[in-house]
């Protein structure tokens, strides 16, 4: 543990102004109204649209890391460097097919880009985008299952009083959710009920609690503070 | 109570300088109100603290992290860090950047190699920004490689597979999972755990926390993602403002206790005032 606390440079301290006020103005538009004079909620969304403008400007430097990092792979001849050829393909191969035809597309009635590209491009886009990119996307989703299985064994083993608690609870909250156990002995619904509504909402509440106090101390210190200095 | 205070604020502001009318939001009054008082006791107690020098109480497993790291350097292995999918306007992410500080500083110090997983465009920069500075604060800048930072993908499942095929291939030795997760959580923990010597998690998202809870060695709850990195430090400030919440959760006991008493007899006057 160590202390490296040293003054701000001149960069900083200007981004902490910029950072306090916008901070400062949030909270206050959040609280406080001045009607008839300004529509401080107005001039909030405002600058709330101006920063989507700004954050979506710097997803290009996603991109060239993204560039930048399986290059290298590619020129080290790493052991993945297939996979790195294979994504800067898709990336980019992606990227031009949604530019002419997806949703989204530049040109969508055909002004600049020739409608016979558009048509070309159009069952690529939604082959690479409905079968492929839907599914892949749906299989890693499903992979939760299997390892909510895996880390569901590990919590339950009884290993200690905690544990053998929270396997007890587990087991009856699990015993009334499903239906054939709740037809044997309709008490396991109520039980199921009781432990949800009571002991696991209390315990949550109790973090939520703690969390907003958190937030609070850790928002106003940021707002004094540079962000990521600490 | 609600016109009270609009009339107070319309009268202070309204000068002949400043010709703004200004009233607090309706439905909110009761809020702000708590908020001042919460804050106002925040404040006393963290110059009560930092005066007297007290003690906040521990947050087990983060006086393993420098342990951890060390190991990590000393096996020849790496150290990865991923503040979830969240953005710059999270709270969890920043606590997270907070956090790689700390990390990033210490896997110089042990010539541990470190890398970062984003998915977000935004919080890369800020990651970018802390590790390379962390190499030029220690005059290694040369180490630093522009692979020790990665941007994944800003899709959640996408950033899921990256993660987990990252750490397939890299077989860290310490995972840090500290920031804004939602469904990827238990995918990346648990990808993670197969090869690692030790994993640490933190997030605000209760949903999730379970999933950490049982695949991390350490996690961070509640308000200690918020203050763990106050906590590593010796500053006295920031050990100081560690214990000011503490009063917060004072207040919110004795309101909560309060409201309990006082519906038990009929009265709902607490949850009137709350209302305002």
């Amino acid at each position: 543990m160590s202390s490296d606390k040293k003054k701000m440079t001149r960069e900083e301290l200007g981004l902490q102004i910029i950072i306090f006020s916008l901070g400062f103005f949030y909270a206050t538009v959040y609280y406080i109204a001045a009607p008839g004079t300004i529509d401080l909620q107005a001039v909030s969304d405002k600058l709330l649209a101006y920063l989507t403008a700004v954050l979506t400007a710097g997803f290009a430097v996603g991109v060239i890391n993204i560039v930048r990092v399986h290059t290298i792979n590619i020129k080290r001849r790493r052991a993945t460097w297939k996979y790195s050829v294979l994504l800067i393909i898709c990336l980019f191969g992606m990227a031009i097919f949604s530019v002419i035809a997806s949703p989204y597309a530049l040109d969508p009635n055909a002004a600049v880009i020739p409608a016979s590209v558009i048509a070309f491009a159009t069952p690529i886009w939604e082959f690479l985008y409905y079968k492929i990119f839907v599914n892949v996307n749906a299989s890693i989703f499903s992979l939760l299952a299997f390892f909510i299985a895996s880390a569901a064994y590990r919590a339950f083993k009884a290993r200690t009083l905690e544990s053998t608690l929270l396997l007890a609870a587990g087991l009856l909250v699990m015993l009334g959710q499903a239906p054939i156990t709740v037809l044997l002995f309709p008490g396991f619904g109520a039980i199921r009920e009781w432990i949800l509504a009571f002991p696991n909402t209390a315990g949550q509440r109790g973090i939520l609690i703690g969390l907003a106090l958190g937030v609070l101390a850790f928002s106003v210190r940021r707002l004094f503070r540079y962000p990521w200095r600490g | 109570m609600d016109n009270v205070l609009s009339k107070i604020g319309r009268t202070w502001v309204n000068t002949r300088c400043v010709r703004l009318m200004l009233e607090l939001v309706e439905g909110r009054t009761a809020q702000f109100v708590l908020l001042i008082i919460v804050l106002a006791a925040i404040y006393v107690v963290s110059g009560i603290a930092k005066r007297k020098q007290l003690k906040t109480r521990g947050i087990p497993g983060l006086e393993r992290i420098d342990e951890w790291i060390k190991e990590a350097g000393k096996l020849g292995r790496s150290v990865f860090f991923t503040p979830g999918t969240g953005g710059m306007t999270q709270s969890d992410t920043l606590a997270g950047l907070a956090l790689l500080g700390y990390v990033a500083k210490h896997c110089v110090e042990s010539n541990a190699k470190l890398i970062v997983a984003n998915s977000d465009a935004q919080v890369q920069q800020a990651t970018e920004d802390l590790v390379k500075g962390a190499y030029a604060k220690a005059g290694r800048e040369k180490e630093y490689s522009p692979d020790m930072v990665r941007y994944v993908s800003p899709r959640q499942f996408a950033y899921a597979a990256g993660v987990m095929g990252i750490l397939r291939r890299e077989k860290p030795a310490v995972n840090f999972f500290v920031g804004d997760f939602q469904a990827e959580a238990l995918q990346v923990a648990e990808a993670g755990r197969t090869e690692a010597i030790a994993q640490f998690g933190g997030t605000s998202n209760i949903d999730q926390l379970p999933f950490f809870m049982t695949t991390c060695d350490q996690t961070l709850i509640g308000e200690e993602l918020y203050t763990a990195q106050g906590y590593l430090s010796s500053d006295p400030e920031a050990i100081a403002n560690l214990v000011g919440p503490d009063a917060g959760k004072a207040l919110a006991i004795l309101l909560i206790l309060a409201g309990a008493l006082l519906i038990t007899f009929g009265n709902s006057i607490l949850i009137a005032l709350m209302g305002l």
